[in-house]
């Protein structure tokens, strides 16, 4: 099973599931289950097989595409891409198992939903600029339909306001893109290419903000974060999931892959404002989090906080630093898809309130235990707990930005206690209401379904193995991290 | 002069006329003996039949002929654009008409044969009156079209639209006049020889200017566009088909003969901190007051066809951006964009007729609930919308992301920006394009139907006309080699004058 | 394997009650009971000398010397077989109380895993790790199964400690970024040879401080994650409201074992690691070892609350331990009187473990016959009606004020012992710490079982035959160190060797 796979068989999914016809559409969560399993297990044997042979050469597709412009058709699949691909299919799959119950035009539900999922492997896998940036657009509509259509709270206006991020932020990665194409000679778009061509440091001191930022605003970076928590509230579930879960991670990746060793010395030169606005939004994302009164919002906000550290640890731009990023990538995706998965998919469809004071009524303690129990952890794993995933990222981020800028580690370590306590507080609120016993006794909520129940344990079963044991993830992605992409990035002085 | 060639060559148009003639005379006859007017799909059936021959004389042309005529130039992007105008009114006809939009079909089938005839010979020709004479053909034609109605509404778009289009020709044929007073010389070739001698003329820029400002009326290009909302709203929607995409191809041909053939020694720059005078600066200005203006109003309108006439100013604007660099990669990747912005507008328009037909007006929220009422053009919509706004897989996004990377690379050289003011403000405003675009989809998609409308089925011609762009830009999207490689090498050989 | 499997063992428990929802709680708790004396078992059965793979290691982050380092020697042996010991206690104390359900038990079983895993780990990282995950299950326990007040105890408890650990992962990440590693023997012996603030100081050039300062400051970071968990005085105040508020069985827990996690890191990881500043450091911990003694036995005789003032009680007692601690750190030249201090605090550990959870046993009986009562006037009298609990739990009390002959007294001789040698000064004043101890004992004693009986309590029942075997074994487990304490100093010796070759090498 190659990488290929990945890719094939969520697209295979989504047009299975339109063609679908109408009698049959409650096989459509089928396909798309099949289909995103598919992709994981490819996505595993894949990571697997590297592991085993880490020296070999890595797996790769290129042929022509458009050769009057030189874009080709150009997949390659090193460990970088085989974690951060692993990481999608997991979160495909509890998407779809979260999403089981969609019973509103679901075919048009899972086209959609597959579709994002299929441009989010091609974006991992892409090595030409332009490749990459066709996948990074083919997400645009189906998420925006996915909101407006299945969404709740306001969703008419967070699908457009993300949309419009989104394309107007695309639009500065095709100029970015653009401007290194034309200043390499116009000739090709490989992002090797790309790269090792040397462009004036005049040049990059201007092109490099234009596509770093065009990247980051879909990672959430501070002041441009502002359709994170309104999207992630308006969308359903299975979104929310995938947009915090992947497709802000795909941001993360362009700027990482494609932005910064583009531009080194224009890297070099911003470094210091990126790390700055990284640690504003960190610190902004827990406050704000903290004075929520919607448990979708804290999250919401607590993705835009915990993009944070993904963006100043490529800031620190050491070894460490680039490392801690991409885990914080791995670690942030599965704890957002669990903790959405749980407030908006679990407790919500139960208790038809995301609300932190009404949720008291409900004393989720006593009446559905095991969310209890689920979102105990989840929540200590977003607070970056150790033995969870977000323990190891945090920590490698930390020690990569000491070695870069070590005074900030001091405001890095405030916001990582604000985020415990706002998570504290939103845990309190939610499960462990202060109840006293003339409130009115607890309704009954119906109890936890098979596909629930095998998402929330996938996704810890995930974030407890990384947390536990990360060295093969760490192997894979310093795999990655050695390609001659970012020498010039880890060699800046 | 060999008139054997010249018959060939001009074969194709001459089936057009034939049939047109042919086709007046069975309208004659039919009316002649039942009393009443010859029935829609016995004429459009006729008149696509000729177009497809007319095709067929275009595919079956042997290649490297030259009869010696000045007036008839059969180069690669001759041929080209002569299938591609073809393509495009086949595709019209086939759409369908709006309810008693058209109540002499005879005559109006014949008047679209005419007006492809005059659109399929400005795409052939490098001699300036003769291009003249072929484009005032089509564009009589289109003047009637708009108006053939005779509603208020439609008068009222044909007349502005023959105003406009009057002024406009005046204009041009002024400046051909003044360009052939600098150069005597009838053709372009010719008129570039004599312009690297001389490139700074006052005559030959004033002629220029003319020219531009000329055809810029037939592109819709700001500030020279108030005729086009009218037209989009008041015209049947087969004239507006015609007239957006048909006659805006051609309009794009005319002018990259003219800039990169004829006056490509009199460029300038438009680039950032190096602008030189010269017509990539006019156009650079036209381009940036097109997108600003278009995309802005788009933004307010309830109607969406005046919504796609603002949309048609916007797209002039990019394909004027890819001009701008003056280089053969870019003006061909804006001649591909300009086929696949037809595709995209005639198939939203089509879809848009079908609409108006069933809810009796074009707003918005009478698409409500388009999925339901029919998949086929709900998806069909989606896909020419998107196309339109850039986003991929589909050719408006391939059109634009080469046209504005090759615009670049005509324009930077070592580190300097160059156009990337334009090509900036280009990405952007498509990006805002979105918003409107998506605002109709919105409502085929994700609103529900307020009313449960009669629906009239589908015909097989309606579903040819929005089946066929879809999977077209799909296709183009996908491979978009297919199309873009052939349009920038056939430009390369025409300016190398072959 | 052996130890990896120990430390797996409730944690496979904890998962095995989690997948059976229709068990009940008694079922639970017998379930949970069984499983605890099989740890016990297979934790006692390490010291053998027979098993001998007593390390177990898997690297984590290979490129920063980061492992999952597991190792045993009789120093943690004692402590895993007072975890085991404690939390069988603590089970079967919750079934006698009827307290508890299957997600109880289950947590209980979590903590004993974490705990196991905290006195073992020779590497920050997986210590760390299991020094955490003490907290989400305690903090349950104590918000859960609480009393009304408990939401509010739990809270303070949870981010008290946190906040200390934050501060020590600090600490050992400014190691690790100037070291290079964070292994506990690594450290350990890279301290000995006074390369930690060479260290620092090279890789903290740009602070401008100086590498004494730097390790100081590294070293109270790290003191102060250990010193809220012990807890030393000032940052006490988690834990009157936490005992109390919890239910009896996890409040022995958080006395016998949680407690003890301080006095383990204080001893194998604070002073070990940090020597080349424990001189300049060592008055402020003194003062703050005689402030936690004397303020705790203070604060003890000043309440009313049976399980506060033992929760007091415990702050004293413990900081019997902080003192021989600031003692070590004092002066290091005085080879035997280090030994009897260090000695004397693992006993102190080990034996206040056993005596104060005996005590809150003993407590919980009251509370479950009172029905929740347990303020020291709510009783009075009771040694005639029952004289068996009178008395064992007199025992009990006994050895908490260190009588001599019973566990209490050992340890807290050997700490005089050495704090006499080391620190004249903080000793003199902290004995008169013993002293208040005796005192609000005593008064416990008389108010409770001397005097009239209270009407209210004519018909209490004496012990059960369940209740009396239990509280007899914990009364042995009492009695028998205090007459042969060689029993434990022989497994603690070879660890408090290498402990004092560390802290003074031999020349």
């Amino acid at each position: 099973m190659t990488p290929a796979w990945t890719l094939t068989s969520a697209f295979a999914a989504a047009l299975l599931v339109l063609l679908l016809p109408a009698r049959s559409a409650g096989f459509a969560k089928v396909i798309a289950l099949v289909g995103s399993l598919v992709g994981m297990v490819a996505a595993a044997v894949a990571c697997l097989a590297r592991l085993s042979n880490p020296s070999g050469a890595v797996w790769s597709f290129d042929c022509d595409w458009i050769p009057s412009l030189g874009a080709r058709f150009h997949l390659a699949a090193d460990g970088l891409s085989l974690t951060l691909l692993l990481l999608t299919g997991i979160v495909a799959v509890a998407g779809v198992l979260f999403s089981w119950n969609v019973t509103h035009r679901p075919r048009a539900f899972f086209a959609f939903f597959m579709t994002i999922i299929g441009g989010v492997y091609g974006v991992f896998l892409s090595r030409d600029a332009f490749l990459l940036f066709v996948f990074y657009e083919i997400v645009i509509l189906p998420k925006y339909m996915l909101i407006a259509i299945w969404g709740s709270t306001n969703k008419e206006y967070g699908a457009m306001k993300l949309t419009m991020y989104s394309i107007g932020a695309s639009a500065l990665i095709l100029i970015g893109i653009s401007v290194a194409y034309a200043a390499a000679g116009g000739t090709s778009f490989d992002i090797a290419h790309l790269a090792a061509a040397s462009y004036s440091p005049a040049l990059q001191s201007w092109a490099f903000p234009i596509l770093f930022l065009g990247f980051t605003v879909l990672a959430g970076i501070w002041p441009f974060h502002t359709w994170a928590p309104t999207g992630h509230v308006a969308a359903p579930t299975a979104a929310s999931m995938l947009l915090a879960g992947v497709v802000m991670k795909l941001g993360a990746f362009g700027a990482l892959c494609v932005a910064m060793p583009l531009f080194p010395l224009g890297f070099a030169q911003w470094q210091p404002v990126i790390a700055g606005l990284a640690v504003i939004g960190i610190i902004y994302g827990a406050l704000t989090a903290l004075s929520q009164k919607d448990l979708k919002f804290v999250i919401g906000y607590s993705s835009v906080s915990h993009m944070g550290f993904i963006l100043l640890g490529m800031a620190a731009a050491t070894h460490w630093g680039l490392r801690g990023a991409v885990l914080q990538m791995i670690s942030h995706g599965i704890i957002a898809g669990l903790l959405f998965g749980i407030a908006g998919r679990v407790v919500y469809e139960r208790t038809h309130t995301r609300d932190l004071a009404a949720l008291k009524e409900f004393d989720l303690w006593k009446t559905l235990p095991g969310v209890a129990i689920a979102f105990t952890l989840a929540t200590a794993a977003s607070m970056g707990m150790p033995g969870f995933s977000g323990f190891v990222a945090e920590i490698s981020v930390v020690i990569g930005l000491w070695q870069a800028y070590p005074w900030l580690t001091i405001a890095v370590a405030i916001g990582i206690i604000l985020t415990g306590a706002f998570s504290l507080r939103a845990l309190q609120k939610t499960c462990f209401p202060n109840r006293t016993p003339t409130d009115a006794a607890a309704h009954a909520l119906p109890p936890l379904t098979w596909p629930e129940i095998s998402a929330i344990s996938l996704l810890l079963a995930v974030s407890l193995a990384i947390g536990i044991y990360p060295k093969p993830w760490i192997v894979l992605i310093d795999d990655g991290l050695r390609s001659p992409l970012f020498n010039s990035i880890l060699s800046l002085p | 002069m060999n008139y054997s060639t010249l018959f060939i060559q001009l074969l194709p148009e001459a089936v057009l006329v034939v049939t047109a003639l042919l086709l007046l005379g069975v309208a004659v006859a039919t009316e002649a003996k039942t009393g009443k007017p010859i029935a829609n799909a016995t004429a459009s059936a006729i008149s696509a039949i000729g177009v497809i021959l007319a095709g067929f004389a275009i595919f079956n042309m042997p290649s490297n002929i030259d009869s010696g005529s000045q007036l008839i130039s059969m180069d690669p992007l001759a041929r080209i654009f002569k299938a591609v105008v073809l393509g495009l009114g086949l595709l019209a006809i086939l759409l369908p008409p709006a309810r008693r939009e058209i109540q002499n079909p005879g005559e109006f089938f014949a008047l679209i044969l005419f007006a492809l005839t005059g659109l399929s010979l400005t795409s052939g020709t490098n001699h300036l009156l003769f291009l003249f004479v072929a484009l005032e053909l089509a564009s009589l034609s289109l003047y009637l079209l708009a108006g053939f109605p005779r509603t208020a509404r439609a008068s009222e778009a044909s007349l502005k639209y023959f105003l406009f289009g009057g002024v406009s020709a005046a204009f041009l044929l002024f400046g051909l006049s003044l360009v052939y007073g600098f150069s005597n010389a009838a053709t372009l070739p010719e008129l570039a020889v004599k312009l690297a001698e001389n490139p700074t003329s006052p005559l030959a820029i004033a002629g220029l200017v003319m020219v531009v400002v000329g055809i810029g009326f037939k592109l819709a290009a700001a500030p020279f566009h108030y005729w086009a909302p009218d037209v989009y709203q008041g015209a049947p929607a087969t004239s507006v088909a015609l007239i957006s995409a048909a006659s805006k191809a051609v309009g794009m041909v005319v002018l990259v003969r003219f800039l990169l053939i004829g006056f490509s020694a009199a460029s300038g720059s438009a680039a950032w901190g190096g602008m030189v005078a010269g017509w990539s600066l006019w156009i650079g200005v036209l381009a940036a007051v097109s997108m600003i203006f278009g995309n802005v109003l788009a933004l307010a309108q309830t109607s969406v066809r005046r919504l796609l006439a603002y949309s048609a100013v916007a797209n002039t604007g990019y394909l004027l951006v890819g001009l701008c660099a003056n280089g053969a990669s870019a003006a061909g990747a804006a001649l591909f964009y300009v086929v696949v912005y037809g595709l995209a507008t005639l198939g939203t328009l089509a879809v848009t007729a079908a609409v108006e037909r069933n809810r009796g007006n074009d707003s918005p929220t009478s698409f409500a609930g388009l999925v339901h009422r029919s998949p086929l053009q709900a998806v069909a919509l989606l896909v020419f919308l998107a196309s339109l706004a850039g986003i991929p897989p589909l050719a408006g996004f391939a059109g634009k992301f080469a046209m504005f990377s090759a615009a670049l690379s005509a324009s930077t050289h070592g580190g300097d920006p160059g156009l990337t003011w334009l090509v900036g403000l280009a990405s952007i405003m498509s990006a805002i394009s979105l918003y409107y675009y998506l605002s109709i989809l919105k409502q085929a998609f994700v609103k529900e139907s307020a009313e449960a409308g009669e629906e009239s089925p589908i015909t097989a011609s309606h579903a040819l006309a929005v089946g066929i762009p879809a999977a077209a830009l799909v296709v183009l999207g996908l491979f978009p080699a297919l199309l873009l490689d052939p349009i920038t090498a056939a430009l390369i050989g025409s300016m190398s004058g072959r | 394997m052996m130890l990896l499997s120990l430390i797996l063992l409730p944690l496979l428990g904890a998962v095995l009650l989690a997948l059976q929802p229709r068990l009940g709680a008694k079922g639970a708790g017998q379930f949970t009971m069984c499983w605890a004396v099989l740890a016990l078992l297979l934790a006692g059965g390490l010291g053998c000398p027979v098993m001998s793979s007593r390390e177990w290691s898997l690297p984590w982050i290979p490129d920063a010397d980061i492992a999952l380092r597991f190792s045993l020697d009789g120093i943690s042996w004692l402590f895993l077989v007072l975890t085991g010991l404690v939390t069988l206690f603590a089970v079967v104390a919750s079934l006698l109380n009827g307290k508890g359900d299957r997600a109880y038990f289950a947590l209980i079983l979590v903590l004993q895993s974490a705990l196991f895993g905290v006195f073992t780990a020779r590497h920050f990282i997986p210590w760390f790790l299991c020094w955490e995950l003490t907290l989400i299950p305690a903090y349950l326990l104590i918000r859960l199964w609480g009393g009304t007040g408990a939401p509010k105890a739990a809270l303070r408890f949870f981010i008290m400690t946190l906040g200390g650990s934050a501060f020590m992962l600090v600490g050992f990440l400014a190691l690790q970024l100037a070291i290079g590693t964070m292994d506990f023997d690594a450290l350990g012996k890279l301290a000995a040879n006074h390369q930690l603030a060479g260290g620092l100081e090279k890789a903290f050039a740009f602070t401008g401080a100086s590498g004494h300062t730097l390790l100081t400051c590294v070293a109270l970071a790290v003191f102060l994650g250990l010193a809220v968990k012990l807890p030393v005085v000032p940052f006490h105040a988690w834990l009157p409201a936490a005992y109390a508020e919890a239910p009896t069985p996890v409040t022995m827990l958080l006395t016998g074992l949680l407690s003890k996690m301080g006095v383990y890191g204080l001893l194998r990881i604070f002073l070990p690691v940090f020597p080349e500043v424990l001189p300049s450091i060592a008055p402020l911990l003194s003062w703050l070892a005689v402030a936690t003694v004397l303020l705790g036995a203070m604060a003890a005789l000043a309440q009313t609350d049976l399980k506060r003032m033992l929760a007091y009680s415990s702050v004293n007692h413990l900081g019997y331990c902080a003192l021989a601690i600031a003692a070590a750190a004092a002066v290091q030249t005085d080879r035997s009187a280090l030994a009897a201090a260090l000695s004397g605090t693992v006993l102190q550990a080990i034996n206040h473990g056993v005596i104060a959870s005996t005590l809150f046993f003993g407590i919980g009986i009251l509370e479950s016959r009172s029905r929740g009562q347990r303020g020291l006037n709510d009783f009075g009298g009771l040694r005639a009606q029952t004289p068996v609990f009178c008395g064992l739990f007199g025992i009990a009390v006994f050895a908490s004020l260190g009588l001599p002959g019973l566990s209490g007294f050992v340890g807290e001789f050997l700490i005089f012992n050495g704090a006499f040698a080391l620190t004249p000064a903080a000793a003199v004043v902290s004995v008169a710490g013993l002293l208040l101890t005796a005192v609000f004992l005593l008064r416990m004693i008389r108010q409770v079982f001397a005097g009239p009986l209270k009407p209210s309590l004519a018909k209490w029942q004496d012990l059960g035959t369940a209740e009396r075997i239990v509280f007899g074994i914990a009364i042995l487990l009492i009695a028998i160190p205090g007459i042969w304490p060689q029993l434990l100093l022989q497994f603690s010796n070879a660890g408090i060797l290498e402990l004092l070759d560390l802290l003074s090498p031999l020349p």
